[in-house]
Protein backbone atom coordinates (compact mmCIF):
# COMPACT_ATOMS: atom_id res chain seq x y z
CA UNK A 1 0.00 0.00 0.00
CA UNK A 2 1.39 3.24 -0.73
CA UNK A 3 1.35 6.37 1.15
CA UNK A 4 -1.51 7.79 -0.94
CA UNK A 5 -3.50 5.17 -0.33
CA UNK A 6 -2.86 5.17 3.45
CA UNK A 7 -4.00 8.74 3.54
CA UNK A 8 -6.56 8.86 1.27
CA UNK A 9 -10.43 8.76 3.52
CA UNK A 10 -12.04 7.82 0.30
CA UNK A 11 -9.65 4.49 0.53
CA UNK A 12 -11.71 1.85 3.03
CA UNK A 13 -8.91 -0.06 4.42
CA UNK A 14 -6.63 2.88 4.78
CA UNK A 15 -5.79 4.28 8.16
CA UNK A 16 -7.41 7.86 8.05
CA UNK A 17 -10.85 5.98 7.09
CA UNK A 18 -9.85 2.73 9.47
CA UNK A 19 -9.29 6.00 12.33
CA UNK A 20 -12.07 8.31 11.14
CA UNK A 21 -14.61 5.15 11.09
CA UNK A 22 -17.26 5.91 13.74
CA UNK A 23 -16.19 4.26 17.70
CA UNK A 24 -19.36 2.36 17.48
CA UNK A 25 -19.46 0.62 14.78
CA UNK A 26 -17.01 -1.69 15.82
CA UNK A 27 -18.05 -5.59 17.20
CA UNK A 28 -15.92 -5.30 19.85
CA UNK A 29 -18.12 -2.01 21.24
CA UNK A 30 -21.25 -3.51 19.90
CA UNK A 31 -20.91 -7.14 22.42
CA UNK A 32 -20.05 -4.79 25.06
CA UNK A 33 -23.10 -2.60 24.58
CA UNK A 34 -25.01 -5.70 24.35
CA UNK A 35 -22.92 -7.30 27.76
CA UNK A 36 -23.74 -3.91 29.83
CA UNK A 37 -27.03 -3.75 29.18
CA UNK A 38 -27.68 -7.04 30.26
CA UNK A 39 -26.20 -7.02 33.34
CA UNK A 40 -28.33 -3.80 33.88
CA UNK A 41 -31.58 -5.88 32.88
CA UNK A 42 -30.27 -8.35 35.40
CA UNK A 43 -29.54 -5.97 38.08
CA UNK A 44 -32.82 -4.83 37.65
CA UNK A 45 -34.10 -8.18 38.20
CA UNK A 46 -32.44 -9.08 41.47
CA UNK A 47 -33.53 -6.08 42.63
CA UNK A 48 -36.76 -6.45 41.83
CA UNK A 49 -36.80 -9.97 43.62
CA UNK A 50 -35.32 -8.30 46.54
CA UNK A 51 -38.18 -5.65 46.91
CA UNK A 52 -40.25 -8.71 46.34
CA UNK A 53 -39.31 -10.70 48.79
CA UNK A 54 -39.03 -8.60 51.54
CA UNK A 55 -42.06 -6.02 50.80
CA UNK A 56 -44.50 -7.25 48.29
CA UNK A 57 -44.80 -10.51 50.21
CA UNK A 58 -45.23 -8.95 53.36
CA UNK A 59 -48.22 -7.24 52.23
CA UNK A 60 -50.03 -9.93 50.93
CA UNK A 61 -49.91 -11.61 53.89
CA UNK A 62 -50.61 -8.50 56.35
CA UNK A 63 -53.94 -7.84 54.18
CA UNK A 64 -54.70 -11.34 54.55
CA UNK A 65 -54.20 -11.03 58.24
CA UNK A 66 -56.67 -8.20 58.33
CA UNK A 67 -59.63 -10.69 56.88
CA UNK A 68 -58.76 -13.88 58.97
CA UNK A 69 -58.58 -11.58 62.31
CA UNK A 70 -62.12 -11.10 61.20
CA UNK A 71 -63.06 -14.28 60.29
CA UNK A 72 -61.82 -16.06 63.59
CA UNK A 73 -63.52 -13.07 65.35
CA UNK A 74 -66.76 -14.35 63.77
CA UNK A 75 -65.91 -18.02 64.33
CA UNK A 76 -65.82 -17.36 68.27
CA UNK A 77 -68.96 -14.98 68.17
CA UNK A 78 -70.56 -17.93 66.66
CA UNK A 79 -69.75 -20.29 69.54
CA UNK A 80 -67.35 -22.31 67.51
CA UNK A 81 -66.17 -23.93 70.97
CA UNK A 82 -68.82 -27.14 72.15
CA UNK A 83 -67.59 -30.07 74.47
CA UNK A 84 -66.18 -34.01 73.81
CA UNK A 85 -64.88 -36.35 75.59
CA UNK A 86 -62.50 -38.99 74.47
CA UNK A 87 -63.77 -42.44 74.18
CA UNK A 88 -61.47 -45.01 76.72
CA UNK A 89 -62.77 -47.42 74.52
CA UNK A 90 -61.39 -46.63 71.20
CA UNK A 91 -59.74 -43.84 71.88
CA UNK A 92 -61.54 -41.33 69.42
CA UNK A 93 -62.81 -37.98 70.22
CA UNK A 94 -66.64 -37.61 70.86
CA UNK A 95 -68.05 -34.80 69.99
CA UNK A 96 -70.98 -33.36 72.23
CA UNK A 97 -72.40 -30.25 70.60
CA UNK A 98 -75.44 -30.52 72.56
CA UNK A 99 -74.41 -30.63 75.69
CA UNK A 100 -74.85 -27.33 77.59
CA UNK A 101 -73.30 -26.94 81.11
CA UNK A 102 -75.02 -23.84 82.27
CA UNK A 103 -78.73 -25.85 81.36
CA UNK A 104 -79.75 -28.44 83.69
CA UNK A 105 -76.37 -28.69 85.75
CA UNK A 106 -74.07 -31.64 86.05
CA UNK A 107 -73.94 -34.50 84.04
CA UNK A 108 -77.15 -33.70 82.35
CA UNK A 109 -76.55 -29.80 80.87
CA UNK A 110 -78.82 -29.22 78.18
CA UNK A 111 -80.88 -32.81 78.43
CA UNK A 112 -77.38 -34.67 77.87
CA UNK A 113 -76.75 -37.41 80.27
CA UNK A 114 -73.12 -38.04 79.96
CA UNK A 115 -72.98 -40.40 82.99
CA UNK A 116 -69.29 -41.59 83.81
CA UNK A 117 -68.27 -39.45 80.89
CA UNK A 118 -68.83 -36.00 82.42
CA UNK A 119 -65.18 -36.10 83.99
CA UNK A 120 -63.70 -36.54 81.25
CA UNK A 121 -65.31 -33.24 79.29
CA UNK A 122 -63.11 -31.26 77.61
CA UNK A 123 -63.53 -27.95 75.65
CA UNK A 124 -63.80 -29.06 71.87
CA UNK A 125 -63.35 -27.09 68.57
CA UNK A 126 -63.49 -28.89 65.28
CA UNK A 127 -61.42 -27.35 62.57
CA UNK A 128 -62.21 -25.38 60.09
CA UNK A 129 -62.06 -25.17 56.59
CA UNK A 130 -58.79 -24.88 54.72
CA UNK A 131 -57.73 -21.72 54.55
CA UNK A 132 -59.74 -19.98 57.16
CA UNK A 133 -58.91 -18.59 60.29
CA UNK A 134 -58.39 -21.23 63.27
CA UNK A 135 -56.57 -19.21 66.16
CA UNK A 136 -54.21 -16.98 67.76
CA UNK A 137 -50.79 -17.35 68.60
CA UNK A 138 -48.96 -15.00 70.99
CA UNK A 139 -45.07 -15.09 71.82
CA UNK A 140 -44.63 -12.16 73.92
CA UNK A 141 -40.83 -12.75 74.76
CA UNK A 142 -40.47 -12.42 70.74
CA UNK A 143 -42.98 -9.48 70.15
CA UNK A 144 -45.17 -12.40 68.19
CA UNK A 145 -48.58 -12.55 66.89
CA UNK A 146 -50.32 -13.53 64.41
CA UNK A 147 -53.60 -15.41 63.22
CA UNK A 148 -52.99 -18.68 62.18
CA UNK A 149 -54.99 -20.64 59.33
CA UNK A 150 -56.01 -23.97 58.86
CA UNK A 151 -53.48 -25.64 56.57
CA UNK A 152 -50.05 -25.86 55.49
CA UNK A 153 -50.25 -25.94 51.91
CA UNK A 154 -47.32 -23.55 50.40
CA UNK A 155 -49.98 -21.14 48.45
CA UNK A 156 -52.67 -20.26 49.89
CA UNK A 157 -52.32 -21.28 53.69
CA UNK A 158 -48.54 -20.16 54.93
CA UNK A 159 -48.66 -16.73 52.19
CA UNK A 160 -51.34 -15.89 54.94
CA UNK A 161 -49.04 -16.43 57.80
CA UNK A 162 -48.34 -19.46 59.65
CA UNK A 163 -50.82 -22.50 59.48
CA UNK A 164 -51.97 -25.25 61.50
CA UNK A 165 -51.17 -28.75 60.30
CA UNK A 166 -54.39 -30.22 59.18
CA UNK A 167 -53.26 -33.85 59.95
CA UNK A 168 -52.55 -32.84 64.15
CA UNK A 169 -54.59 -32.30 66.81
CA UNK A 170 -55.89 -28.60 67.27
CA UNK A 171 -53.66 -26.39 69.86
CA UNK A 172 -55.46 -26.92 73.26
CA UNK A 173 -56.71 -30.09 73.06
CA UNK A 174 -54.98 -33.76 73.28
CA UNK A 175 -51.90 -34.69 71.36
CA UNK A 176 -49.21 -32.59 70.01
CA UNK A 177 -50.50 -29.52 67.21
CA UNK A 178 -48.20 -28.42 64.99
CA UNK A 179 -47.85 -25.34 63.26
CA UNK A 180 -45.84 -24.05 60.36
CA UNK A 181 -44.68 -20.50 59.57
CA UNK A 182 -42.41 -18.50 56.96
CA UNK A 183 -39.30 -16.97 58.81
CA UNK A 184 -37.99 -14.50 56.28
CA UNK A 185 -41.16 -13.67 53.73
CA UNK A 186 -44.91 -13.17 53.70
CA UNK A 187 -45.06 -11.29 57.12
CA UNK A 188 -42.01 -13.32 58.57
CA UNK A 189 -44.35 -14.65 61.41
CA UNK A 190 -42.11 -17.04 62.87
CA UNK A 191 -38.71 -14.77 62.30
CA UNK A 192 -37.34 -14.53 65.74
CA UNK A 193 -38.47 -17.84 66.92
CA UNK A 194 -34.81 -19.01 67.03
CA UNK A 195 -34.92 -16.68 69.90
CA UNK A 196 -36.88 -18.37 72.04
CA UNK A 197 -35.09 -21.03 74.96
CA UNK A 198 -37.05 -23.52 77.46
CA UNK A 199 -39.12 -22.10 79.53
CA UNK A 200 -40.73 -19.37 77.32
CA UNK A 201 -44.41 -18.96 77.52
CA UNK A 202 -46.59 -19.34 74.11
CA UNK A 203 -50.02 -18.35 74.19
CA UNK A 204 -52.83 -20.23 72.18
CA UNK A 205 -56.47 -18.21 71.59
CA UNK A 206 -58.80 -19.43 69.87
CA UNK A 207 -62.90 -20.27 70.42
CA UNK A 208 -62.30 -23.26 73.46
CA UNK A 209 -60.35 -20.07 75.31
CA UNK A 210 -56.65 -18.74 76.35
CA UNK A 211 -54.31 -21.70 76.82
CA UNK A 212 -50.75 -21.48 77.42
CA UNK A 213 -47.51 -23.29 76.78
CA UNK A 214 -44.58 -23.20 78.05
CA UNK A 215 -40.84 -23.87 75.71
CA UNK A 216 -39.44 -27.32 76.09
CA UNK A 217 -36.96 -27.91 73.59
CA UNK A 218 -35.57 -25.93 70.46
CA UNK A 219 -33.49 -27.50 68.21
CA UNK A 220 -32.80 -28.31 64.51
CA UNK A 221 -33.60 -31.18 61.74
CA UNK A 222 -34.28 -31.69 58.01
CA UNK A 223 -36.95 -31.10 56.46
CA UNK A 224 -38.47 -34.45 55.78
CA UNK A 225 -38.10 -35.31 59.36
CA UNK A 226 -41.97 -35.85 60.25
CA UNK A 227 -41.54 -37.58 63.31
CA UNK A 228 -41.39 -33.98 65.14
CA UNK A 229 -45.36 -34.02 64.71
CA UNK A 230 -45.60 -37.17 66.07
CA UNK A 231 -48.46 -37.70 68.70
CA UNK A 232 -47.68 -37.46 72.31
CA UNK A 233 -49.54 -38.25 75.45
CA UNK A 234 -50.43 -35.06 77.25
CA UNK A 235 -51.16 -31.46 75.20
CA UNK A 236 -48.47 -30.60 73.34
CA UNK A 237 -47.55 -27.65 70.45
CA UNK A 238 -44.93 -27.79 68.27
CA UNK A 239 -44.22 -24.95 66.04
CA UNK A 240 -41.70 -25.42 62.62
CA UNK A 241 -40.14 -23.06 60.72
CA UNK A 242 -37.14 -22.44 58.04
CA UNK A 243 -33.44 -22.56 59.36
CA UNK A 244 -30.86 -20.82 59.01
CA UNK A 245 -32.87 -17.50 57.86
CA UNK A 246 -33.38 -17.38 53.97
CA UNK A 247 -32.66 -21.09 53.35
CA UNK A 248 -34.63 -24.21 52.94
CA UNK A 249 -32.47 -26.73 53.89
CA UNK A 250 -33.20 -27.28 57.61
CA UNK A 251 -36.21 -27.19 60.02
CA UNK A 252 -36.47 -24.81 63.46
CA UNK A 253 -38.65 -26.86 65.52
CA UNK A 254 -39.76 -25.37 69.18
CA UNK A 255 -41.36 -28.01 71.03
CA UNK A 256 -44.32 -26.60 74.09
CA UNK A 257 -46.17 -28.17 76.47
CA UNK A 258 -49.88 -27.11 77.83
CA UNK A 259 -49.12 -25.20 81.57
CA UNK A 260 -52.69 -23.74 81.79
CA UNK A 261 -55.54 -22.75 80.24
CA UNK A 262 -59.29 -24.45 80.20
CA UNK A 263 -58.38 -27.90 79.49
CA UNK A 264 -55.07 -27.66 81.25
CA UNK A 265 -54.49 -31.00 83.20
CA UNK A 266 -57.59 -33.00 81.44
CA UNK A 267 -54.74 -34.71 79.19
CA UNK A 268 -52.91 -35.73 82.18
CA UNK A 269 -49.92 -33.71 83.78
CA UNK A 270 -47.20 -31.80 82.42
CA UNK A 271 -43.73 -33.78 82.18
CA UNK B 1 -36.02 -2.69 24.99
CA UNK B 2 -38.76 -0.48 26.50
CA UNK B 3 -39.06 1.73 23.03
CA UNK B 4 -38.10 -1.37 21.01
CA UNK B 5 -41.69 -3.21 22.49
CA UNK B 6 -43.48 0.23 22.09
CA UNK B 7 -42.51 0.77 18.87
CA UNK B 8 -43.52 -2.70 17.80
CA UNK B 9 -46.81 -2.28 18.30
CA UNK B 10 -49.16 -1.47 15.61
CA UNK B 11 -52.33 0.72 15.32
CA UNK B 12 -52.61 4.90 16.61
CA UNK B 13 -50.97 6.20 19.73
CA UNK B 14 -54.05 5.37 21.90
CA UNK B 15 -54.54 1.73 21.24
CA UNK B 16 -50.38 1.01 21.58
CA UNK B 17 -50.64 3.05 24.83
CA UNK B 18 -53.26 0.25 25.68
CA UNK B 19 -51.86 -2.99 24.39
CA UNK B 20 -48.34 -1.60 26.00
CA UNK B 21 -49.98 -1.00 29.80
CA UNK B 22 -51.68 -4.69 29.12
CA UNK B 23 -48.43 -5.74 28.56
CA UNK B 24 -46.80 -4.40 31.33
CA UNK B 25 -49.48 -5.27 33.73
CA UNK B 26 -49.34 -9.15 31.99
CA UNK B 27 -45.22 -8.92 32.62
CA UNK B 28 -45.93 -7.75 36.02
CA UNK B 29 -47.93 -10.60 37.00
CA UNK B 30 -45.64 -13.23 35.19
CA UNK B 31 -42.74 -12.03 37.24
CA UNK B 32 -44.51 -11.78 40.42
CA UNK B 33 -45.23 -15.77 40.07
CA UNK B 34 -41.53 -16.09 39.15
CA UNK B 35 -40.47 -14.27 42.11
CA UNK B 36 -42.78 -16.35 44.19
CA UNK B 37 -41.96 -19.88 43.01
CA UNK B 38 -37.53 -18.74 43.10
CA UNK B 39 -38.76 -17.23 47.12
CA UNK B 40 -40.80 -20.55 48.15
CA UNK B 41 -38.43 -22.89 46.61
CA UNK B 42 -35.27 -21.97 47.62
CA UNK B 43 -35.42 -19.05 50.26
CA UNK B 44 -38.54 -20.11 52.54
CA UNK B 45 -40.43 -22.81 51.25
CA UNK B 46 -43.04 -21.97 54.27
CA UNK B 47 -41.32 -24.19 57.16
CA UNK B 48 -43.28 -27.26 57.26
CA UNK B 49 -41.84 -30.53 57.70
CA UNK B 50 -43.01 -32.55 55.06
Amino acid sequence: MTIEQLVDPDESNSAVARLSRPWHDSKGVTVMRGVGWTLIYAGFLILGFVVHQLFITNIFAQRAQDTLESELAVRIDDGAQTFAYVDPATGDVVEVPEFDPTVGGGSSGGGVDLGEFEDRLFAYESAPDLGEALGTIRIPDIGLDWTIVEGVRLSPDLKKGAGHYPDTPIPGQAGNAGIAGHRTTYGQPFHDLGELNPGDRVFWDSATGTHEYEVREVFVVRPSELWVLDNRDGAWLTLTTCHPKWSATERLIVVSEMVGGPNFGLFGEPT
Amino acid sequence: MIRWVYRSLPGPTALRMSLFVLITLIFLVLLHFFYSWVGDTFLDPGGAVE
